[in-house]
Parts: structure tokens; sequence; C-alpha cells
């Protein structure tokens, strides 16, 4: 029996630790009139392109697909801000009947030589796979009209989740890298699945940099289109968002040679990881010391703030409900590190590994759910005793109306989570938010003339009694 | 009359099933449901729940590729299951997407399967609306919503001597509580459709219902057919609707009215409550309209011939326009992303010499503006772009408003909303001037 049964069908996505067998149900279509918290494949293709800062992308499908993706992301450029336009073809009845080819080709045309773009990203919607629609040959003969890459992204909405977009907007990315020469001026790796949400690349790349590695490109966070072009001349990958772009990592190392290796920036344990990981890649033993050096000298500096806030949010409960598994996981270590218990754990797109992960590494008794939806989620806050939701903004009212504490680490997040600094941030608003003093507000007010009754009528002494009625 | 590019740059317009979700969200007990791939009903709960600060959920029927080629027949039913399962709910309201409609579903005709085969279902009223995204705005979506509820549910029985009162467009639930508290105390009897005061503003308390409290209840929308009349308020220029529907169905006789902001149009809806029933406006709001007009008279110099831009959804800009003539300020720019001729007539009529715009974007809307010397903007959030780039001072109104607190407090509408925006337009500007010299 589940901990929570709302949905038939759901069964086998929930289980506790220690509880239900493992492992988890995953990977399957969301269930109708579920409320499931994922969005679609195009969004999946969207979040991963939208932070190459330079590019045009532009949305192949009527205009709602556009509107709501719309500087979406909380990801920041230290350049260009053409990505924080919303391009669309904004396709209408005639040509959902007559085709959009002809309109989307003229837009490329149009968009190009007002914006001039490095590089035009074309994104197919729900009805452009229904009306077929041929994506490629109109983006290919567009690119050499343009002189430019114009590069289809085939993220039609319905043909999967999320998953399915990251892997088309890997394969879009994967045509443009390798087209540009170049020549790291050292030792050099590319950051995947950094997407410099609240300018958390600034917390981190200088301490790569420091140790005398070249970031020749992220992916794609404050990404230009140039730098990807020539990410193929880095000599190693380090994946952070393993969910989103280990599939380019994959498809670099078949192509490039280029090895790769999983790290995160979240938590002081990851982060030095991280450091460490690179430096062990290199073999050099005085970058080795470097990382040692930053790692030392920025554990102690974040070290004293960390402490005080552990202090407060010590022995308090917390529930993950993420996007992809990879910053699930790292949000479990980094509870550990503030002296936290996890209480639940999912994601909206774990892998039968992810689960398997995750499964591993938390305590007995905590509950595991894949492609969780608010019914459930309230539920098991409620069961759990959760003291504190980390999730995103549409999780974020059912925490607060359920008087839940809860900390937004998601797309619109604007303190930088990453680095060393970023775990102090992190430490301070889970901090801010568990000990506010909203929560203590009472819900009700105690009400005057109902206390003063309760007690008259104790007392035995009514009101008409005291005075004489009117007659 | 426009020159139309062939892309859309920054649009100012959404798509239908979010019109659709802000009528349904404004019905008691009922939970809307997009037919279509399941990113539709993700990205609009959290474009709600910006706005909102609210938690918003919309169920989906999840649409695969299975769907797309066999017919979503399946997704519907097992959707439709789930959501009486989880949510009782009274009234389901279905919403095409340009998905559903593309592949063809006869969702009608699924409803009716369902409801003939489901136990579940005898109790719940269920609703559908064919809202593709490519047919037409959010503005559209929100009007036949409002009609589907009424075509279904209205009936003929007794007459009630109520006034069904419709909100024509898309307003905060501050407007909303508003014109409630305004009929209330005018002591007339009324119905009023939709009602998202509650249920998108909801109160912190103890329990958290399956789906938000409040909203319009489901016996008076079967008694708008027995009222004596019915007002939209803001369906100034919006094709016929449910209001006319009632009026030819059931002979309610039915009143378009502009929003009630500014002098003009509040004076209106005053006149027409007076008409209604007989009784004068109650004396508090004659004194609300007094310190209206002594707020015009204060502000008016800093508001002269100052150049504004005004965008978003028709009816409210063409109140707005309306009282920024009212106060000596020159619009220059009157702009919908609609596709609304009837918007177009009435605002050029407003603001005579001003550049009127429908179906556009905000690309076009900084050019224009460029070359314009715009002193304010006034519209959704959206126009920060345009307002971080040319510097000019933003005011916030209307949905969607991402980027700041209070979009569900913010009062436009009556006297005292009117003053609102006398105010925040003064601020804006003396703001942005600060900001200019410092």
């Amino acid at each position: 029996m589940s901990i929570v049964n709302i949905f038939e069908g759901r069964e086998g996505h929930i289980a506790q630790k220690g509880e239900q067998s493992l492992p988890l149900a995953c990977s399957s279509d969301s269930l109708a009139g579920a409320v499931s918290q994922r969005a679609c494949v195009y969004s999946g293709a969207r979040v991963v392109l939208n932070p190459i800062t330079d590019a045009l992308h532009l949305v192949h499908g009527p205009i709602g697909c556009a509107s709501y993706t719309w500087d979406i992301r909380g990801s920041t450029s230290t350049g260009p801000d053409l990505y924080r336009n919303s391009f669309s073809t904004d396709m209408k009845e005639l040509d959902v009947i007559f085709g959009g080819e002809k309109k989307l080709a003229a837009a490329i045309r149009e968009l190009a030589h007002k914006f001039k773009p490095p590089a035009i990203f074309v994104y197919s919607t729900c009805i452009v796979g229904i009306i077929g629609d041929d994506l490629t040959s109109i983006c290919k003969k567009a690119g050499e009209e343009l002189g430019i890459p114009v590069l289809p992204v085939k993220s039609e909405g319905f043909r999967g989740s999320k998953n399915e977009g990251y892997k088309a907007a890997c394969n879009a990315l994967a045509e443009l890298i390798g087209v540009r020469d170049y020549r790291p001026k050292g030792p050099s790796i590319n950051l995947l699945g950094e997407y410099n949400v609240a300018c958390d690349l600034s917390f981190v790349k200088p301490f790569f940099e420091e140790m005398g590695l070249e970031v020749v490109a992220t992916f794609t966070g404050d990404a230009r289109v140039e730098e990807i072009e020539r990410a193929h001349t880095a000599q190693l990958n380090l994946v952070q968002c393993s969910g989103s772009m280990t599939y380019l990592a994959k498809k670099m190392e078949e192509k490039y040679g280029i090895p790769y290796r999983r790290i995160s920036f979240f938590g002081l344990q990851d982060m030095s990881a991280a450091l460490r990981t690179a430096a062990e890649f290199f073999g050099m033993a005085a970058m080795k010391e470097k990382a040692e050096e930053i790692i030392c000298r920025e554990t102690e500096r974040v070290r004293p703030e960390i402490e005080a806030y552990r202090s407060r949010v010590a022995g308090k409960k917390a529930a993950i409900y993420m996007g992809g598994a990879a910053k699930a996981v790292s949000l479990v270590k980094a509870f550990q590190e503030l002296g936290m218990e996890v209480v639940i754990i999912g994601t909206q797109t774990g892998g039968r590994d992810d689960y398997q992960n995750i499964a591993y590494i938390v305590k007995e008794g905590t509950v595991i759910i894949d492609d969780a939806n608010p019914l459930e989620l309230k539920e098991l806050l409620i069961k759990q005793k959760a003291d504190l939701l980390v999730a995103g903004v549409k999780e974020r009212f059912l925490a607060y109306k359920m008087g839940i504490a809860f900390c937004d680490f998601n797309h619109d997040r604007t303190t930088s989570f990453e680095g060393y600094t970023g775990m102090m941030n992190f430490a301070r608003e889970v901090s801010i938010t568990i000990n506010s003093p909203v929560w203590q507000l009472p819900v009700r007010r105690a009400n005057l003339v109902d206390r003063r009754m309760n007690m008259e009528i104790m007392t035995g002494v009514s009101n008409d009694i005291q005075e004489p009625c009117h007659s | 009359m426009i020159s139309k590019s062939l892309a859309t740059v920054n649009p100012c317009s959404m798509c239908m099933p979010m019109g659709s979700v802000l009528v349904f969200r404004g019905i008691e007990g009922c939970m809307p449901l997009f037919h279509g791939s399941q990113g539709c009903s993700t990205y609009m709960r959290l474009y709600l729940a910006h706005h909102f600060r609210e938690p918003v959920d919309i169920a989906s029927t999840a649409l695969s590729e299975k769907g797309a080629v066999y017919g979503g027949s399946a997704n519907l039913m097992q959707g439709l299951k789930n959501v009486i399962k989880g949510y009782n709910p009274k009234v389901i309201g279905i919403a095409t997407t340009c998905l559903a409609e593309t592949i063809g579903d006869d969702v009608p005709q699924i409803v009716r399967e369902f409801q003939a085969q489901e136990l579940l279902a005898k109790d719940v009223i269920i609703i559908s609306v064919s809202t593709p995204s490519y047919a037409a705005s959010h503005e559209v979506g929100y009007r036949v919503a409002l009609k589907a509820l009424i075509q279904t549910i209205a009936k003929k029985s007794k007459p009630n001597g109520r006034i069904n009162m419709l909100v024509g467009s898309i307003i905060s639930p501050a407007d909303v509580r508003f014109l409630r508290r305004l009929f209330d105390d005018w002591g007339l009897g009324y119905i009023l459709m939709p009602d998202i005061s509650e249920t998108f503003d909801a109160i912190l308390s103890q329990d958290l219902p399956l789906i938000p409290k409040g909203g319009t209840p489901l016996e008076d929308i079967r008694d708008t057919a027995n009222s004596k009349a019915t007002l939209t308020i803001g369906g100034w220029v919006q094709e016929p609707g449910a209001g006319n529907y009632l009026e030819n169905e059931f002979k309610v006789p039915h009143v378009a009215l502009p929003l009630p902001i500014g002098l003009e149009f509040t004076d209106r809806l005053a006149a027409n409550l007076e008409e209604l029933t007989g009784l004068s406006m109650p004396e508090c709001y004659e004194r609300e309209r007094g310190r209206l007009l002594d707020t015009m008279v204060d502000a008016h110099k800093i508001l002269a011939d100052v150049k504004t831009a005004v965008y978003g959804d028709t009816e409210m800009v063409l109140g707005i326009t309306r009282i920024m003539t009212e106060l000596g300020m020159k619009p220059q720019i009157v702009a919908t992303g609609a596709a609304n001729p009837a918007f177009a007539e009435n605002a050029a009529e407003l603001a005579p010499g001003s550049k009127v715009m429908m179906e556009t974007d905000f690309s076009q809307i900084a050019t224009e503006a460029s070359s314009r010397d715009i002193e304010l903007l006034v519209g959704p959030f959206m126009g920060r772009g345009i307002a971080r780039k040319e510097n000019i001072p933003l005011l916030r109104v209307g949905l969607p408003n991402h980027d700041r607190y209070g979009a569900s407090h913010q009062l436009l509408l009556g006297y005292e909303g009117s003053m609102n925006l006398v105010e925040g337009m003064a601020n804006a500007l003396l703001e942005g001037r600060e900001r200019g010299t410092t």
C-alpha cells in the first residue's frame, strides 16, 4: 500500500524507503487528469538553449508557446541580451490549414536581417508536428542563404517529456559545435548543464581560472554562439545538470574524444569535489595544489556564516521536488551539511538509474516520488511533517498556503546557490524562510466578543440578568 | 493600416485556453482541464501562479504521440475520471489546445459518451470550449468560456428580480470585490459571474481545499435566465457573448458597458444601475466620486500633456485611455495584441491623433514609442523591456504582472480605482524624474 493513494495507476511511482519495493516506476507518460508538474518537449528544449545570449530563438507555432516562455529563465548575461526577446511565427488558422512553411522561411529571413544574430534556433511546437511543416529543409535553405547556422529544434510538445526536449536541444547544439577553429591557451574545459541562473557562473568559473584552466564554453549559461562553435577544442567536459546534458557529453566524447565527468557546483562537498575532479583529470601537481588551496580558503571563508545558519535549521525536515535528478541528489548532500533531514524527494523526469541512486543516498522512511502532482505533494508534506519544501514557482504557493517554508531552486530564483558563496546564500534562504516570524502569527484572531461570552457563561453571569429587558 | 511584420517579436497577448481558465476558476467548485499536451497546462499554471501568487491547479489530458495519432478520446475520458476522483468538482471546464483541435477530436461527443457510461459523472456538469491558440487571443477564450457556461447551465424558471453582472474582461480579484461591495451597498439583487475574488486570492487558513473556495455558485448561473437584466461590465467592444445569448434566448435585456475606469465610464455604470433599480447611488460613492474629482484636480498639472503609451487587454486599455484624456494627458499609442476592429474604432474616437494598434507586439510598440517621445507607459509588466531601453517610467496594470507584488490587490475600477490610477501615474512620473536626476 502506497503512503498516498489518490490516483489509480500512480502506485508504482511512489515509494517509502524500507517500506515499498524499488525501483520506482518512471519515464512514462503523465497520467491524464492528474495535474502533473511536468512541462513538454518544447519546454525542455527551450530551457536548455535559451540561455545562449546572442542567438535568436524563433518559435514556430501559435502565440501561446512563445508568450509563456518569454524571458522565463533567470539565466543572466554579461553581454548580449537578444535571448531575452520572444520571437514567434504566430501561426494562425490559415497557417494551420495551408502549412506554415512559407511564413517560417520569410520570418527567418526578416529576423536575420533585422537582428543580425550569429545563429538562429527554430523550435517546432505541437501543431507543426501534426501539419508536417518541413523544418529541417527550411532551416537548411535559410542557413545557406543567410550564411549563418539556422538550426531546427524538433520539439513538438506532445512527443514525450522534457527529456526528449533536452535531446532535441543537444542535437541542435551538436550541429553548432566544431565549426570554428580555436586553440585554447592552456588546459581547457567546458562546463555543461550550467545555466547561469542568478549569475551562478560568477561564483564558480573564477575558481577554474585560478587553477589555470580555460573555460572554452559553458552550456549554455551566458554562452555566445562563437564559444559553442569552438567547444570541441576543450580537453574535458564537466557535466552538472546530467539530465539535460549527458547526452551531449556522450556525443562529444564519441565525435571529438573529449571525456566527461559528472560534477555539481552546489554544496560545499560537491563544489570542492568538482574542483578536485578537474585537477585530478589534468594530473598537474601545481593545479592540484591550487585546487586544495582554493577549497581550504573558500571553505574557511564561508564556514562561520554557514555554521550560524546551521544552528538555526539543524534537525528540520526538508522535502525536495525538482525537475531533474542531479539537482535533487546535490540537495540531499547540502541538507546533510546543514544538519537537516530529507523526508521527501522527487523529480519530474528522473530515470531508473537516478532513482536507484537517490534510494541509495536517502535514509529509511524517506518518500521517493516520480512525476508528482499537487494532491500527492500536499498529502506527503503533511504525512512526512516537512518543515520546508524546495521546488519551483508552481509548488511555492502550495507550500505557503499550507504554512510550510519554501525555497525556490528553479529557473526563477534570483539568488545564486552555486559555489561557496552560493551555499552560504542557500543556508541563509533556508534559515530565513524556516525561521520567519510569519509562521508564528495566529491564523485565527482571538475574538473578544466570543471570549467575553464564554467567560460570562463560565462565571454564570449573563447580560440578560445584568441588564433589564427592554419591554 | 498597420504594417504587420511576419514574425511576432515579444507578444502582447496570450492564448485562448488562458482566457478560459480565468472564467472557469471564477465558478464555484470548477476544475479546469486542458485537452492537449502536458506543457500547456504547466505553462499556464506557472504564468498564473506568478501573477496571482496562488496555487493554480489545471489538469491536463497529457496527450502523447499515441494520442496524437489515434485520437485523444481515451486520454480525455481518463482525465475526466481522474479529475472527478481527485478533485471532486461540481463543474469541469474543458478547454481544447492546438493539438487536440488539429488532430480533430470531437470533444462534445467524447464528453457525451463519458457522461453516458460513467457513474462518477452523474452529478458533475462538464462544459467544453474550443480554444485553439491559433484562432484568437486569450480575450476570446475568456468570452467563449463565459458564454459556454451560461449556454449549458442557464435554465428558465421564475423571475428572480436580480441583475446579471457579467464580468466581460479580465480584472483583478480586488476589482471583483469592489464590484460586489458596490452592488451590496446599492442594495440591489445581483448575480456576479465569473467571481475570482476569492478563488485567485484566497486567505491563509488552516485547511487547503482541493478547489479554492468562492466563485459564482451554480444555482446563480442557472438563474441568470430569470434575471430582469444583464450588464456586461467590460463588454463594450467584445463580440456578442453570454449577455447576448441571455437576451436572445430568455429575453433578458442586455447592456454592454466599458470597464468603469475614469469619471465618465464609472458614471455610466452608475447611471445604468440607477435606471435598472430606481435606486440612487449610495451617498458614500457620491463622496468617492467627489474625492476622485479632487484627486484629478490635484494632479492635473503634473499629468498635463504627458505623452503616454497604453497597451494590453482591449477593455482595460480603453478605460485607461479615457481617464487619460479626462486628465489632459496625451495618449500617443493605444495598443492591444488582440484582433478587434471595434477596439480600434473606439480607441481612435477616444484619443484622436493617437496611433491605434491592434494585433500588435512589443517590438512594434517600441518602434512607435521611440518616435513619439513617450513619457509614460501603462500596461502589463512585459512593457518593462521598452521602459528599460527607452528610460520611460512604467505603471504596471492588469495581467500579467510577474515582477511586482500586489497584482491581485490592484483596484482599478470605480471612482476609487480611478483614483489609484491617477495617483499611480503621477507617482510613476515623479519617480522617473527623480531617478533621472540622481
